[in-house]
């Protein structure tokens, strides 16, 4: 699966000057299968706008979005809602937990949302005891802290098959030793689906091995 | 999922609003159930048959007798056209002729202990408008028995005025007055011959001296000054006396009739106003439940939008939350509707039963209006409930 970014200007940021230093707002850009992407960013450069752009979550920009070719804004509801079931996953940096689900059930919601689940309930516990939240499991989203909600995030968004995982400063509430933890974990739920992700953070890494690094 | 997406839906709402909508709509509910079965009661009342005396009635109409017509004795009698105008009135069963003699009539007393003399007239009018039922009302040519029935408010005066006001006069029963015979003399047309009357019952429903049919016929050939009289009376079979269009067809025609039977036709034009304003507070009460439906179900919605779109941002179809929501909202409005209509189908059969103690006959079990409105309003809130999640979801 391709998701090409045509000459994209989000109108908050149409007036910018760095705009035009831009290796992303205003150019053709197109990822493509199976490619890890790494979008350093500044704050305030439009990191966050830039996934809800790809995700359909916002509409006030020029330029075009393209999953596989097509035209986004032209995809009706039902089509978006079979590529988030089946061919594209995400992390959101503000994390989008149900506040009073548990963090199982917001994990467990996103699991059996469609028809054939991917994995066996079995496997959430076992990532979460991966990233050292397993205690919290049973435990309401809204009373865990944002690095353990973070971490629920994460495994939600690998309870599904994917073609692309998009994350939004995955890391930004977690220390090093959990990040490496979590990166570990991104990596080998990757490799499995032969999946690509755009990634965006403030700073320079080398957490994963990726293809493009490019600077928005 | 479903479990889960129950939880977050649920939340969104807060126990104390969803409580309250729920209360409010089953006020509504109730309302509006509780209308058209009262106004289906209230049509039973006034159309059933169980609450009319009888399943028809007779009217006996004659033209009033005014001083500027009391001379006339021809133009206060029902000419073809009078006839055939009522008879084509829809409160008008059937019709028919009261015929009077066009002799002179005598009757007296075959008795010395009771003796009485009295000229007379007879009148008749078909058997089907007579309210006595004797095998011996019947009178063939040649018989010199004649049947008569009397009006029984005749022997009432009788046996409560005349019999009591004078020291030598009995009071009588009706099998005593039925076993006298009576000496009725006729006369007309240089002519006159002798018969016996017996009386062979009383009449509520016409005030007249009757004698059948068959002899008034004969008698008018035979005695008449004029053979076949113009009757200066009708009766009429009508379904419901109280008909406000029957009174004011009389009242136009300036004709009488009993006013007692007619005179409830005031409380029935009162009873129909009740009608009409309960069945505008129904309608009313109907517009107000489907608001609260509306309010209800968007409300329900509105409350836990965040959530119906972080469930659609997370990949869940339209499709999907759609029927959850359906499934969320459609089985309490079903619940609340067969409550309600459990509810008075209870109420109908209690209230029944206590009006059956005064005489007041209705159906003890729900109308059939009741489900079909319960049935409609289910309609409405299936299409409220669809259009209102539909607009939540993004499509």
């Amino acid at each position: 699966m391709t998701i090409s970014l045509q000459n994209i200007i989000p109108v908050p940021l149409r007036d910018k000057p760095q705009l035009q230093q831009s290796e992303i707002w205003n150019r053709q850009v197109d990822f493509n299968d199976g490619e890890w992407v790494k979008i350093k960013a500044p704050s305030g450069t439009g990191k966050t706008t830039l996934v809800h752009i790809i995700w359909q979550l916002r509409s006030d920009f020029t330029g075009k979005v393209l999953y596989d070719n097509t035209d986004v804004a032209s995809i009706k509801a039902a089509v978006i809602a079979k590529y988030r079931q089946e061919k594209m996953s995400v992390i959101f940096q503000d994390m989008r937990l149900f506040a009073n689900l548990t963090a199982y059930e917001n994990i467990e919601l996103k699991r059996t949302m469609s028809n054939t689940s991917f994995y066996d309930a079995a496997v959430i516990t076992e990532m979460a005891e991966q990233l050292g939240v397993q205690h919290i499991l049973h435990q309401k989203a809204n009373t865990c802290s944002y690095g353990e909600q973070q971490r629920i995030a994460i495994i939600r968004a690998l309870m599904q098959p994917f073609k692309w995982l998009i994350m939004d400063e995955p890391f930004s509430h977690l220390d090093k030793e959990n990040t490496l933890k979590a990166v570990a974990l991104i990596t080998r739920e990757c490799k499995k689906r032969n999946a690509g992700f755009v990634l965006t953070d403030l700073d320079e890494d080398n957490y994963f091995a990726y293809s493009r690094q490019l600077v928005l | 999922m479903t479990l889960l997406l129950r939880k977050i839906i649920r939340s969104g709402i807060g126990k104390l609003r969803f409580w309250m909508a729920i209360t409010g709509m089953g006020v509504a509910v109730l309302f509006i159930l509780l209308a058209v079965q009262l106004h289906a009661d209230f049509n039973q009342l006034l159309h059933g048959k169980n609450n009319a005396n009888e399943t028809a009635d007779f009217l006996v109409i004659n033209k009033k007798v005014t001083p500027q017509n009391q001379g006339q004795k021809e133009q206060n009698v029902f000419t073809e056209t009078d006839i055939k105008e009522l008879q084509t009135q829809p409160f008008t069963e059937s019709i028919g002729k009261l015929a009077t003699t066009s002799f002179k009539v005598s009757v007296e007393s075959y008795s010395a202990a009771m003796p009485f003399y009295s000229d007379a007239y007879f009148e008749s009018v078909p058997d089907e408008f007579i309210d006595v039922k004797s095998e011996e009302w019947k009178w063939s040519e040649g018989q010199r028995d004649i049947p008569v029935i009397i009006p029984s408010f005749f022997l009432d005066l009788y046996n409560t005025g005349m019999a009591m006001s004078q020291e030598n006069l009995p009071q009588l029963s009706l099998e005593a007055i039925m076993a006298i015979p009576i000496k009725v003399t006729v006369q007309g047309n240089n002519q006159a011959a002798e018969f016996v009357g017996h009386v062979v019952g009383q009449s509520d429903r016409i005030n007249s001296i009757l004698i059948p049919q068959t002899f008034m016929d004969w008698a008018n050939k035979q005695y008449g000054y004029r053979e076949s009289p113009k009757p200066n009376r009708v009766v009429i079979k009508v379904k419901d006396p109280s008909d406000p269009a029957l009174v004011n067809y009389l009242e136009k025609k300036g004709w009488k009739t009993n006013a007692e039977k007619t005179r409830f036709n005031r409380i029935r034009k009162i009873v129909n106003g009740v009608v009409a304003v309960t069945g505008g507070i129904g309608l009313v009460l109907l517009l107000f439940g489907l608001l609260v439906f509306s309010l209800f179900i968007q409300l329900t919605i509105a409350s836990c939008k965040t959530d119906i779109e972080l469930l659609q941002t997370l990949g869940t179809s339209p499709k999907q939350l759609e029927r959850f929501l359906l499934k969320q909202f459609l089985p309490q409005n079903i619940i609340l509707i067969v409550l309600a209509l459990l509810f008075i189908a209870i109420l109908q059969w209690v209230v029944t039963g206590i009006l059956k103690t005064q005489q007041i006959i209705l159906n003890p079990w729900l109308a059939v209006d009741t489900v079909i409105a319960a049935l409609a309003v289910l309609a409405v809130v299936y299409v409220v409930n669809k259009q209102t999640i539909s607009r939540y979801i993004k499509k």
